[in-house]
């Protein structure tokens, strides 16, 4: 039986943690239990209860200070010790999670991080072996969302993300509450190809036609470049999203299996093509 | 305001600060550069860990050398050494570490800070750079580290198009050769470089940096021939062959609208034909970034407009309100200077530190324009 994990990524400012701790809430409210881990070393102080932190391997005041680092230069390092270590620490740190448990990891928002040094990748592919079902999901601040053109640019920032670490992935657009108006962002969260060319056309120049068709055919063949809104004031926007994510990991189902394992066991075949398991909570 | 009729062969755009208007800057200016050239404004961009600063300090030497004349900027807050010197300079403006102690914020949230604090000042250093404008050929702007502190941020925004809407810009995208070997490295990165060309709307010129250690030779080889790229990220990974398909398309479309080089800030390879691509840059924005321009202009123009508005309508409302009585007008907060591209959350923060934390001007180092000499 698998470990569920949350990879929570995302540019700085973009919600993370805010989300985590709304999510945490949430949970609690509805009486489901996950435990969040902070991976971010500068993060200062948390507004969840923190169940693994990896300013207790490593901090990054600590390294700046001792190695006369610069922030990124820091963090950077901070990572790499962290890549080091995951065997023993992290492993360790990972133990008392237990099978059906549910994680979720509070990243660190340098786009570095994802694209050109290996060390997530390495993280999630170490989850992966210790048999936990990952989902990356990637924060956007909806107020960058106002136009086309941004809108295309959240898309790119996310992929090239997204290619990297190779697991199912959920695009969240967040501070939906911050928005002075929702009906500019509301043609994002379920794109036309159509409208979206056309648009894409006349905020760029003649010369982008070419690259705006394959950017609007890309957002139409594949539903993980579009987005899904954030209000962390709503309950059901936070259900809603978190069905979408539980669903990427198949959460959930493997409960059913079990009792359907066991009925099959005793007799009788009940799976006779009863593959519409899990995602009952969602919309 | 200015006329929306643009012949960008001209000189000297408006100034909309009102306080350079006291100066008469605009009049000096337009006297000194009616028939003279914009400088190109270079904006460098890169991941952290990629060479923007020490291929900035590269340029600034090659500017000097080759008897171009330039003007430096640097917009990274918590860099401690800067090997080149700055005309302008953020770090004199803003102090990194005492915003970042007296809000209580960590490293990222004190150089997001910094650099906000200091695009609310941002009408000054572009009245600065016109004023020395008939003087310059290229104008070097260094920017924080982490890229998304600059390219994901309101202030990052705001000082993009604060150049833009004046001078032909073009963003230099800085690649870390060596590490983008791997294909599927490459295709992040190159996505990554298309969310900035979307965003910022500007001509793009790629800088693999770091050619001393390994050649770039394979980057232009996947840019040129689109089939080589696709078997090469096939063969990388076990990828959803179609996605990967598609993003490879799109890719491909996106090579035919930006400019490379080849540079080593270490060896000093590349200069030449580094500054050669700024320039085709330069007139590719004249010619066909035109229409852009204008655009971003009204647009600037409009914001103004509504935000005069906007704040007359506050004032009346007041006054009838207290009907006569005296009245205490909220203070200027960063929303009404910078318009709707304010991030809320920042908006209660500029109030606060407007004041105190933000040295009276922004200060042009007349001093080290000349005098730099640079040291390998």
């Amino acid at each position: 039986m698998p470990r569920y994990a949350q990879l929570v990524i995302g540019p700085a400012g973009s919600g993370k943690s805010t989300y985590c701790h709304n999510l945490y809430q949430h949970c609690q409210s509805v009486g489901r239990v996950i435990h969040i881990v902070n991976l971010d070393p500068a993060a200062e102080t948390f507004r969840y209860p923190v169940s693994v932190d990896i300013r207790e391997l490593i901090s990054l005041e600590d390294v700046m200070e001792e190695l006369k680092l610069g922030p990124n230069g820091g963090l950077v390092y901070c990572m790499e010790y962290l890549e080091e270590n995951l065997d023993d620490w992290l492993s360790e740190q990972l133990e008392d999670y237990i099978d059906d448990d549910y994680l979720v990891f509070d990243c660190p928002g340098q786009i570095e991080l994802y694209s050109h040094i290996p060390v997530l990748r390495t993280f999630v592919d170490q989850l992966k072996k210790w048999d936990f079902a990952v989902c990356a999901v990637y924060m956007l601040d909806s107020q960058f969302a106002s136009d086309v053109t941004k809108y295309i640019s959240g898309c790119m920032a996310s992929l090239s993300a997204m290619i990297q670490l190779e697991v199912p992935h959920v695009n969240v657009l967040t501070k939906m509450d911050l928005l002075p108006s929702k009906s500019n962002v509301d043609k994002f969260l379920d794109p036309d190809a159509r409208l979206l060319l056309g648009e894409l056309n006349d905020q760029m120049a003649p010369r982008f036609q070419k690259l705006n068709k394959a950017l609007a055919e890309l957002v139409d063949d594949y539903s993980m470049v579009s987005f899904l809104p954030l209000d962390i004031r709503d309950e059901e926007s936070i259900q809603y999203l978190l069905s979408h994510i539980d669903n990427a990991i198949q959460f959930g189902e493997d409960a059913e299996v079990k009792i359907k394992d066991y009925d099959a066991d005793m007799g009788e075949s009940e799976d006779a093509g009863n593959f519409d398991m899990g995602g009952e909570d969602e919309d | 305001m200015s006329e929306s009729d643009l012949d960008l062969s001209d000189a000297e755009e408006e100034t909309p600060h009102a306080e350079m208007k006291k100066l008469d800057i605009q009049g000096k200016a337009a006297e000194a550069s009616s028939s003279s050239k914009k400088p190109i404004i270079i904006i460098v961009i890169g991941m952290a860990g990629s060479g923007k600063t020490t291929l900035m300090h590269r340029l600034v030497a090659h500017v000097q050398e080759s008897g171009k004349r330039g003007y430096v900027l640097n917009l990274d807050p918590a860099v401690t050494n800067l090997p080149y010197g700055a005309n302008i300079d953020i770090r004199d403006t803003v102090k990194y570490k005492n915003v970042m102690k007296e809000y209580g914020l960590g490293p990222n949230g004190g150089i997001l800070t910094s650099l906000n604090l200091f695009a609310t000042k941002f009408d000054e250093v572009v009245g600065l750079v016109e004023k020395r404008a008939p003087e310059l050929d290229y104008v070097l702007v260094d920017t924080p580290g982490q890229i998304e502190i600059f390219t994901w941020s309101a202030s990052g925004a705001i000082i993009t198009e604060a150049f833009a809407s004046t001078f032909p810009t073009v963003v230099t995208y800085v690649v870390d050769t060596p590490r983008s070997t791997s294909p599927v490295t490459f295709m992040s990165n190159m996505l990554y470089a298309c969310g900035i060309l979307y965003k910022t709307r500007l001509p793009l010129m790629l800088a693999f940096n770091k050619t001393d250690i390994t050649q770039h030779q394979f980057a232009v080889e996947w840019m040129e021939d689109f089939e080589k790229f696709q078997d090469a990220v096939e063969s990388d990974k076990s990828y959803n062959a179609n996605l990967s398909r598609s993003l490879c398309l799109v890719l491909d479309e996106f090579y035919q609208n930006l400019r490379k080089v080849g540079v080593s800030a270490i060896s000093g390879a590349g200069m030449k034909e580094f500054f050669e691509t700024v320039d085709a840059c330069g007139q590719d924005y004249m010619q066909n970034y035109r229409v852009e321009l204008e655009q971003r202009r009204k647009d600037k123009e409009q914001r103004e407009e509504e935000r005069k508005r906007v704040n007359l309508e506050k004032l009346e409302r007041d006054i009838a309100e207290s009907k006569g009585e005296p009245v205490v007008l909220a203070s200027a907060s960063k929303k009404d200077v910078l318009g709707e591209d304010a991030d809320a959350a920042d908006v209660a923060e500029e109030e606060e530190i407007y004041d105190s934390d933000v040295s009276g001007e922004v200060d042009d180092d007349d001093d080290n324009e000349d005098e730099k000499h640079y040291r390998y």
